[in-house]
């Protein structure tokens, strides 16, 4: 199975040096979300205090990014899923 | 018993007085517990009370997908089985060796025999439920509505108390586990604490470093269950602390808690 790797970037990166294998893109997407819903589950956090900016980033073994989204997509507030 | 100095580091054995130790000291046993042993399991009888030294014990409920999530810690201010003073009990919950350490035991038996002719120990038990019970409903509170960030943070430092150490041989798997959160999240924290100077984290040990900066993360939680803030909140004291006896007005202790708590010096 591929492996995934889930960084965090906002002026820096948090880098998920470990990451995790998935079936799929599919599959690595849905644990994204979860790890974002895990993070941001309310506004004061650690991290929580401005979402604006970050963004979870998925890449491959290569270093390629396949796709990312905004954090702030998940917050409570948000309209998102 | 030549390890008496292990027996002090368990602080509900300190607190005992001086004479039921002494009446208890022919059964208790001191063994070396390594991690991910099992004290006992959901149902079961609880056979043995577990005192810790050094180590940490784990409540922890299976669910049937086969996950864990962990309910509640014991570790040197309190026991695991404790209740079995009171009559012949089973686990509600799976109890783990978390952190491998130094544990003291008795059997439940010679516990109990011990309890009926004690008041003073089937007192102490009723208390430590009790604070067990306060610490459960905190962690309900925070599962329900703290993020991964501040619970990571409240956990750490209450694992360190709870064996009395900064240094946690623990892998973010694990605590990923404990935590009910996925392991990506934990790692990502845990870089962030690192940069914050907060912890230093390698392969399966994490050493806090600045206890200040954490305690900032961490949720409200860990302040609330304190000892001495579960003291004042429920009147129960379990663990002698000056200020609590100086003030017994606070807590609602009555005289026999102050003798009590001041049992043994």
């Amino acid at each position: 199975m591929p492996m995934y790797y889930f960084h965090l970037r906002d002026h820096k990166t948090l880098s998920d040096v470990d990451g995790t294998e998935f079936v799929d893109a599919s599959e690595a997407r849905s644990h994204a979300i979860g790890v974002a819903r895990e993070l941001i589950s309310n506004r004061n956090g650690m991290l929580g205090h401005d979402w604006s900016r970050w963004r979870m980033s998925i890449n491959d073994d290569g270093g390629n990014e396949l796709f990312s989204f905004r954090m702030v997509d998940f917050t409570a507030d948000s309209s998102a899923k | 018993m030549n390890s008496a100095p292990n027996l002090g580091r368990n602080r509900l054995l300190a607190t005992l007085p001086r004479e039921t130790l002494a009446m208890l000291e022919g059964d208790l046993t001191q063994v070396s517990l390594s991690q991910g042993v099992v004290c006992f399991d959901v149902g079961d009888p609880i056979d043995r009370v577990y005192f810790p030294s050094t180590g940490m014990i784990s409540l922890l409920i299976p669910t049937k997908d086969g996950k864990v999530v962990e309910a509640g810690t014991i570790g040197r201010r309190g026991a695991a089985g404790l209740q079995s003073a009171l009559g012949e009990r089973r686990s509600f919950t799976r109890a783990t060796i978390q952190i491998p350490g130094i544990f003291t035991t008795i059997s439940a038996v010679d516990f109990r025999h011990a309890a009926s002719h004690n008041g003073v120990i089937r007192d102490l038990a009723s208390r430590y439920t009790e604070v067990l019970w306060a610490e459960t409903q905190q962690t309900a509170a925070c599962n329900a509505i703290h993020d991964g960030s501040q619970r990571l943070c409240r956990w750490l430092l209450q694992s360190a108390d709870c064996i009395g150490s900064d240094h946690l041989p623990l892998t973010q798997e694990y605590l990923a586990d404990m935590l009910g959160l996925r392991r990506t999240t934990v790692t990502l924290l845990a870089q962030e604490l690192q940069e914050r100077g907060a912890i230093r984290y390698s392969r399966g040990k994490i050493m806090i470093r600045d206890r200040k900066v954490l305690e900032a993360c961490a949720c409200e939680c860990y302040e609330a269950t304190k000892d001495e803030n579960l003291s004042l909140k429920t009147g129960v004291t379990l663990i002698k602390d000056s200020t609590l006896v100086a003030r017994p007005e606070l807590t609602g202790a009555t005289h026999a808690d102050v003798l009590f708590s001041f049992a043994r010096p």
